[in-house]
């Protein structure tokens, strides 16, 4: 990391999104020295990250756009600016293959800072995954690993899918019917019984084929006691050099399983009892998700999603080819050949623009926990219902073991409700799993966040919901 | 003066002033000399200063009648052309009074009726032998123009006034009479109505193809598809002074002229039009399109030409009885016919039976059928060689009594032996398993095994080219350019990225599902297997039959363009390995315009699909109409061609039609629109006339979407709607579901 940024200094990027994730993007080009355009929706203009941009990006460093969603207008801003390449974050085109594909093909070729297009397409595809995991002895949900269009082919599948569930000892045996071109969450169905299964078999193929044009499902065994995990890959653009940052258990969720509360690393086997040898589950998956990187020459930031039985059986669920919300929880604890304050999206940058990473997986070693709680205007108790109104007062004390990332500026602010709900992210680091939890409390306890919305009612805040979970993370 | 005289007096003015309508300014000396010469002798006749009133009457008569003659040998196309639409034209009641010796009007009084501008009638004709007195009946189906009158429509009829016409075309089947058309309109009204106007037409053009009596027709006013929707008759008579036409000249000179909103062509152009197109009777005879001409008295018959009338009934008569002759295996056939046809015979005086035997309506049918297959084949260029029109003639010398032999007698005995083997091996199997049963417990714990590995192991899948979906793209995905949807205003689509929008979208947009149109090439390419797609016939070239000025340049250009020597390409391909006959209309070449060449091809197509026992397939890339520089040589394709479809069906085939981008006019009033199955591909628009043309003939105002696939599937021209990236997934659906008996692969 000590090169001279000399071929870096050339390039200029454009910020291809909002919040927090564009101002830490625009915080990692400056400690980068590389330029950059951002872009706000006039929505948006009392955000942070646009007057962060106004004081940091100099001339070209900030444009109005009419929506985050138009590549179209992306490109403009780009071609006026002089952007070199584009840093999606998450969401938006973060994760579309066709948009970086776009990015790279077009007459002005720029980069795309996430892997190469053609990875997001095929790590993007649920069917396609599951049979490189399956080509690699990669473990994945028991289950159909090909499109059915046959019913009575679907029908065996889940009767053998039943039967295995029994043999493993399940009670309650479940059957997932998926569209196997949907995506979302769409299109799916589950079934515990497989007297229902036609029908319901019948009832997903219709709407695959009307909603979809295809009518292929994925048949599954429906998981249903499991720890949501993840290992954290970074590669370099040789496609060879593949390290990874460890894990993160992001098992604490709301109803609608949106990820509330981040821990790294996945499990602690030395507080925590567990029915399996976690340290040898954690590696196992972290050993699984470097084969499968190295197989399709992973050149990015990605994140392999796992679910971990309450037995220990891992299996994948998908991959993620994008930088993740809670990619500070895993930076935190990670040490650079000894040194702390790693940055993820920086090496995301650094890389993406073409240098080599510099380092291999003996320079990386791990020290402490780290949490990640994500501050949210909703009503836990109601079903986390989003809420709405003004922020009039937002507050945190500093410490030394703690960064909060926010787009709220400290006047008074009115919640956007067109986009994503998260307003804060406050990264928490302890030695140890208890100094952890201790300091998370403090951090809860210290915290100041009023409002009020139109009505006068004050605000509500998931503060409480978070801190009755944090004595509870990494417990299965 | 006496009442009479009056009469006649004022008989002339209007002779006078329909000379003048006619010539539109020309020949303005003559007019003015009968004006002057009538006026003094109505002065006189007011002053009461005639010696010898009704003598010098009779020769002012002359003197109209010398000048008509003379007139009448100057006569212009554009001059026939007003001559039919005049108001003093006769018109079919005229000829219901005064040819037929008694009828009843069905389904209308006037302007009480479904549709005025089609009149109906039962009519009798009265013939004597000796003393003895024969009625013959039949039924008079035509165009009522009503010398003017507002509410018949100027003839122009709507798609339920065609509908009344098939369906006592089949009443006249059903009762074994003969029936008489008389054509007596500038166009059918384009209306896209419950049902549409080209939707009904193609109904009863089929109808016709196949209708079991004998059909004579008379064509004063030939227009286009509304003339087709009565026209397909065993024999084609047609007035001397009519026209028989693609199009107005009106409607040329607009095209010609590039005539935009409510602009109007020049005079000169419309004449020049109305010569090019050859829409006189002559052209049409010469051409083979008609049978006889009629001769009319001078500038055209009127409602008082009583002479005109019975030569009328003369020439339907004789018309009628060599029809049924022909199709009678009567030893005095020849005779009969010669008999006929001598100068100065009284058909009235000589009876002959209009009844046919089943075995004779056959023969009728298929003389009807084939006189059409003949016809315009010149009118195309055909550039084949001989040794492959030759080896195309022996083939199917050969191939017809083959195929025969294979389907009709080899396939059927297989079948039997096919099957007394499949049971065989049932009983065998059974045999099996139960001496294998007392094994069955290791076999088992061996399945358990199995399943448990299948279900967390990698299955053998044999789709590795989820991502190469197409094997042909649009070539302009290689343009870095953003395209917007023209629905983006209704639903909010972003724009799209050309280069995702004409590969790997096939040019769908992925917000809405608009589709943008494809070149014929991604169809032949990615609905068809790889490497199946044989064309045939490609040497048959659009030509310019009617000598249309500049127009041999015009097609040449379309032929560069497009690499195609006609706007038809007729392959063989097969679809999931079902081999199939496609013929496809290219919106590519002149606006995808159907010309004789063009017809040629589809005929040929759809004979081949009957010789081998395929399906068909006419996927409609997109068809602007005839192509009206071919004139009739284009109109004829009508006909031609649903008759070629029709032989198809009838024999056991599955004809499908799809349509894609802007199907209208006269192949979907005819062969395309006579299909049992048709579908479209989504965003296709499909009707009879264009918005511009109904707003300029009509003055309606045409409501947005008119014209769009979802309409014309709620009024039941089609059967379905396709998305592009489904059609060679539908396709085979349809081949495994639908279809006629004939078909060899089911």
């Amino acid at each position: 990391m000590e090169n001279p940024r000399t071929e870096l200094s050339g390039h200029r990027v454009l910020v291809g999104n909002r919040g927090e994730i564009a101002i830490r993007i625009m915080q990692a080009c400056l400690k980068l020295g590389v330029a950059f355009t951002a872009i706000y929706t006039p929505e948006d203009k009392e955000s942070t990250h646009v007057s962060f941009a106004r004081e940091h990006g100099g001339e070209h460093g900030l444009y109005m756009v009419s929506s985050y969603h138009d590549a179209n207008e992306l490109m403009a801003v780009a071609d006026v600016s002089g952007c070199t390449a584009v840093h999606p974050g998450y969401g938006f085109f973060a994760e579309d293959f066709r948009f970086a594909r776009r990015v790279v093909k077009r007459d002005r070729k720029m980069i795309f800072l996430g892997p190469s297009w053609k990875i997001i397409r095929e790590l993007g595809d649920k069917i396609n995954t599951k049979r490189l995991a399956r080509s690699l002895g990669v473990p994945t949900v028991p289950g159909s690993d090909r499109p059915i269009y046959d019913e009575m082919e679907a029908e065996n599948i889940a009767e053998d899918v039943f039967d295995f569930q029994l043999q493993q000892g399940i009670d309650h045996p479940l059957v997932l019917i998926k569209a196997s071109a949907g995506g979302g969450g769409m299109g799916i169905e589950e079934v515990d019984d497989i007297d229902q299964f036609r029908s319901v078999y019948r009832r997903v193929r219709n709407y695959a084929a009307r909603q979809f044009k295809d009518e292929g499902v994925l048949i599954e065994q429906r998981v249903t006691d499991f720890n949501h995990l993840e290992v954290q890959i970074i590669g370099d653009r040789s496609g060879k050099n593949q390290v990874h940052f460890g894990t993160r258990n992001c098992s604490i969720q709301s109803t609608g399983r949106q990820k509330r509360l981040e821990v790294a690393p996945g499990f602690d086997p030395s507080v925590n009892e567990y029915n399996f040898d976690a340290n040898k589950v954690l590696d196992a998956i972290t050993q699984y998700s470097l084969t499968m990187a190295r197989e399709v020459g992973y050149d990015s930031v990605g994140t392999w999603e796992w679910i971990v039985t309450r037995q220990g059986a891992p299996f994948l669920m998908e991959v993620n080819t994008r930088i993740q919300v809670e990619n500070g929880v895993s930076a935190s604890i990670a040490r650079v050949k000894g040194q702390a304050g790693v940055d993820l999206i920086a090496e995301q940058i650094r890389t993406g623009l073409g240098e080599p990473l510099g380092y291999t997986q003996q320079d990386i070693e791990f020290e402490g926990f780290a949490l990640e709680y994500r501050l949210i205007a909703e009503a836990p108790e109601n079903n986390f219902t989003p809420w709405v109104g003004t922020i009039d007062r937002f507050r945190w004390k500093e410490h030394p073991w703690l960064s909060v990332h926010t787009q709220v500026p400290k006047s008074p602010y009115n919640i956007p409700t067109e986009f994503d709900p998260n307003l804060a992210l406050a990264i928490v680091w302890g030695k140890d799993l208890g100094e952890l939890k201790e300091r998370g409390l403090v951090f809860l306890k210290e915290l100041e966040l009023q409002g009020h919305n139109a009505a006068g009612e004050p605000m509500k805040n998931n503060i409480a919901f978070l801190m009755e979970k944090t004595p509870q993370i990494l417990k299965f | 003066m006496d009442n009479l005289f009056l009469k006649r007096i004022q008989s002339l003015r209007d002779r006078l002033s329909y000379m003048q309508d006619i010539f539109a300014g020309k020949h303005a000396d003559s007019v003015s000399l009968l004006l002057q010469k009538l006026d003094e002798f109505t002065e006189k006749v007011n002053n009461d200063s005639l010696t010898n009133p009704y003598d010098e009457l009779v020769a002012l008569e002359d003197l109209f009648k010398y000048v008509e003659a003379r007139l009448d040998a100057s006569i212009t196309p554009l001059d026939k052309v007003r001559i039919v639409r005049h108001p003093q034209r006769i018109c079919l009641r005229d000829i219901l009074e005064n040819v037929y010796d008694n009828f009843t009007e069905v389904g209308g009084q006037d302007e009480h009726s479904i549709d005025p501008s089609m009149v109906i009638a039962r009519a009798v004709i009265i013939r004597r032998r000796g003393k003895k007195r024969y009625t013959q009946s039949v039924m008079v189906i035509g165009q009522e123009k009503g010398h003017g009158a507002e509410f018949r429509n100027g003839g122009s009829v709507k798609p339920w006034g065609n509908a009344k016409a098939r369906q006592f075309m089949r009443v006249a089947e059903t009762e074994g009479i003969p029936v008489h058309t008389y054509i007596f309109t500038p166009g059918s009204f384009p209306i896209e109505d419950y049902p549409g106007a080209a939707q009904q037409i193609a109904r009863n053009i089929y109808c016709m193809a196949g209708l079991r009596v004998p059909v004579v027709s008379v064509i004063s006013e030939g227009g286009s598809g509304g003339a087709e929707a009565i026209g397909l008759a065993d024999k084609r008579l047609m007035l001397s002074n009519g026209y028989y036409s693609v199009i107005s000249p009106e409607g040329a000179a607009a095209i010609e002229g590039h005539c935009r909103g409510g602009e109007r062509p020049s005079q000169e152009l419309v004449e020049k039009c109305a010569c090019n197109l050859k829409l006189t009777a002559e052209d049409n005879l010469r051409f083979g399109y008609i049978d006889k001409i009629i001769q009319e008295p001078p500038l055209g018959a009127r409602s008082y030409h009583f002479d005109f009338f019975r030569q009328l009934r003369q020439e339907i008569l004789l018309a009628t009885d060599e029809v049924v002759l022909s199709a009678k295996l009567s030893p005095f056939k020849k005779i009969g016919v010669s008999h006929r046809n001598k100068p100065g015979v009284n058909l009235d005086e000589m009876y002959m039976r209009w009844s046919l035997t089943q075995s004779a309506k056959t023969r009728l049918v298929k003389k009807r059928q084939n006189k059409f297959l003949k016809l315009s084949r010149e009118a195309a260029v055909d550039k084949r060689p001989f040794l492959t029109k030759a080896l195309h003639t022996l083939d199917d010398l050969v191939m017809t009594p083959v195929n025969e032999f294979k389907y009709e007698f080899y396939r059927k005995h297989q079948r039997k032996i096919h099957a007394f083997l499949e049971e065989a091996e049932n009983e065998w199997d059974v045999f099996r398993s139960w001496l294998r049963k007392p094994f069955g417990k290791q076999e088992e714990q061996k399945v358990k095994e199995a399943v448990s590995s299948e279900l967390t192991s990698l299955s053998t899948w044999s789709d590795g080219q989820r991502h190469k979906r197409w094997n042909y793209l649009s070539p302009r995905y290689k343009i870095d350019q953003a395209v917007t949807c023209p629905n983006a205003e209704i639903y909010g689509c972003p724009d799209l990225w050309g280069p995702d929008l004409f590969a790997e979208f096939a040019g769908v947009c992925s917000n809405c599902g608009h589709h943008f149109p494809m070149e014929p090439e991604w169809y032949v390419r990615n609905v068809f297997d790889v490497g199946t797609v044989m064309e045939f016939n490609e040497e048959i070239e659009a030509g310019n039959p009617l000598e249309y000025p500049n127009f041999d340049k015009t097609i040449r250009a379309a032929q560069e363009k497009t690499g195609c020597k006609s706007g038809c390409m007729t392959f063989e391909a097969r679809i999931d390995n079902i081999k199939v006959v496609v013929a496809m209309l290219m919106g590519t070449f002149r606006g995808g315009s159907f010309g004789a060449a063009e017809g040629y091809k589809f005929v040929e197509a759809a004979q081949r699909a009957t010789k081998n026992r395929y399906p068909f397939i006419a996927y409609v890339h997109g068809t602007a109409g005839i192509r009206i520089q071919e004139g009739t040589n284009g109109v004829i394709q009508m006909p031609r061609c649903t008759i070629a479809v029709h032989r198809y069906i009838e024999n056991g085939g599955l004809y499908m039609v799809l349509y894609d981008t802007n199907s209208f006019a006269g192949p979907v009033a005819s062969f395309l629109g006579c299909s049992p199955y048709q579908f479209a591909i989504r965003s296709s628009n499909i009707g009879f006339a264009g918005p511009g043309v109904i707003k300029s003939t009509t003055g309606m105002d045409v409501p947005p979407h008119y014209h769009s696939c979802y309409k014309a599937m709620d009024r039941g021209h089609i059967q379905g709607i396709w998305d592009r990236r489904q059609m060679r997934h539908n396709l085979i659906q349809a081949l495994q579901t639908i279809g006629g008996r004939n078909l060899y692969y089911r």
